[in-house]
């Protein structure tokens, strides 16, 4: 199978897009006879490659973060240019991954109607739209070490607990998605269970609720505020006429 | 009322669109309500990197200068902000989405629960109503319609305010300008 894979995401080499991705390839990879070019949709000076990119491949993946409730404005760039290939027969296989920042995979379900009728639009058989929240979290694990390291290691006492961070276990998401590019190598369509397992949870519990907004607000926002002495300046609103 | 109009047409060539703005514009004038259009295409806007510098940074505003300061400001004060973009492939402009994009810094980094939702509190006391103007084409059908207008209902849930409606420019212009100035 060829493949093409987008990524959409703005911050683009260093972002949880290609931390994603990086797993389901290495999952496709593992089916003799796959192969796979990549693009990345906020290069503006690639987009003509982009396109051809997508006329040649047998499949195409497009994956990107969630921002603003549907996909970033470079992958909608990405979108607009594609207008003249609707209905072209010869079209390749589409499928799409979002991540989300936020825990419930409730936020994506419109831009997932759109990206099926979008499907549709451009005379591409849809393979689905694969749909993780809470993707932001994976970089707190690094965050609590750096905390542990600077109180354990830099306060002198020398301690293994530099890698508590990693109590928060996304060996096992990863891995999840790497069986989920393994299927799609093998058959080029998602596994509707691995799908279903990572889309939960589609509503937040009130517990985990109250555990997110937690960890989200003092394990990451505070820690990168402190860290840009720019805590105190938490709550400045600028642009307040009054 | 001071209204805020974001016109996401990127097409100069599409003047019919902007005459459309342009009228509805006037017709709000003369009936007191300070009207501003945005024209997005000749402004100078980054798009949004991700960077989260406008919450961790320098809080409440974009580390990369450019106009969307300007577009915040007038965000944050206005009482009606019209968001409009002729339909392509099936949504607004990619155009429309950048400007959207970079009013990140109007809000606030941390989460609150609310309609059993995980959501960005506010940084802001209040925030304005929003509305849809879409310019149809003859590949855009009533899924599309709806698809589009859930999507910015979900960015009124964004501002904590509430979705006036979606409109298109087909629909007579005094109509219009009446229903906005009664919100």
């Amino acid at each position: 199978m060829k493949l093409a894979v987008f990524n959409g995401s703005p911050r683009e080499k260093t972002s949880n897009t290609t931390v994603l991705l990086d797993n389901f390839l290495n999952g496709y990879m593992t089916n003799d006879g796959n192969s796979y070019e990549l693009g990345y949709l906020a290069n503006e000076k690639e987009a003509d490659k982009n396109i051809e990119l997508f006329k040649e491949a047998d499949r195409v993946l497009i994956a990107f973060p969630l921002y603003f409730d549907s996909m970033p404005a470079n992958v909608k760039t990405f979108i607009e240019s594609l207008e003249p290939l609707c209905l072209r027969s010869g079209n390749p296989g589409i499928g799409f991954i979002i991540q989300s920042g936020f825990p419930e995979s409730d936020h994506s379900m419109y831009v997932e109607s759109y990206l099926e009728k979008l499907a549709k639009r451009l005379g591409c058989k849809y393979s689905g739209t694969v749909i993780r929240g809470a993707f932001e979290t994976i970089r707190v694990p690094f965050m609590i070490d750096n905390i542990f390291h600077k109180i354990f290691i830099a306060g002198g006492k020398i301690t293994n607990m530099g890698r508590v961070g990693h109590f928060f276990n996304t060996e096992k998401l990863y891995k999840k998605i790497y069986r989920l590019g393994m299927t799609f190598g093998k058959t080029g369509e998602f596994d509707k269970k691995i799908v279903q397992q990572l889309a939960k949870p589609e509503k937040l519990s009130r517990f985990g609720s109250c555990l997110f907004r937690f960890v989200g607000k003092h394990l990451y926002w505070n820690i990168l505020l402190k860290r840009n002495n720019a805590y105190d300046k938490r709550f400045d609103t600028p642009y307040a006429d009054q | 009322m001071k209204i805020i109009v974001l016109n996401g047409n990127p097409d100069n060539k599409n003047i019919k669109f902007d005459n459309y703005l342009t009228e509805l514009a006037n017709d709000l004038q003369k009936k007191n309500h300070g009207t501003k259009i945005f024209t997005l295409r000749d402004m100078n806007i980054n798009h949004c990197v991700g960077c989260f510098g406008c919450w961790v940074k320098t809080p409440g505003e974009c580390v990369f200068k450019d106009d969307s300061a300007e577009i915040c400001r007038s965000v944050v004060n206005a009482d009606f902000v019209f968001f409009s973009s002729p339909i392509m492939m099936g949504f607004t402009s990619a155009l429309l989405k950048k400007a959207n994009e970079k009013l990140l810094p109007i809000f606030h980094p941390y989460f609150e629960f609310i309609n059993a939702e995980t959501r960005h509190i506010k940084r802001y006391k209040k925030y304005p109503p929003i509305g849809l103007l879409l310019e149809n084409n003859e590949r855009t059908d009533k899924e599309d319609i709806f698809i589009i207008s859930e999507i910015y209902r979900r960015e009124a849930m964004n501002f904590k305010s509430s979705f006036s409606f979606t409109r298109f420019t087909s629909d007579p212009i005094t109509e219009l300008a009446h229903e906005i100035s009664r919100i």
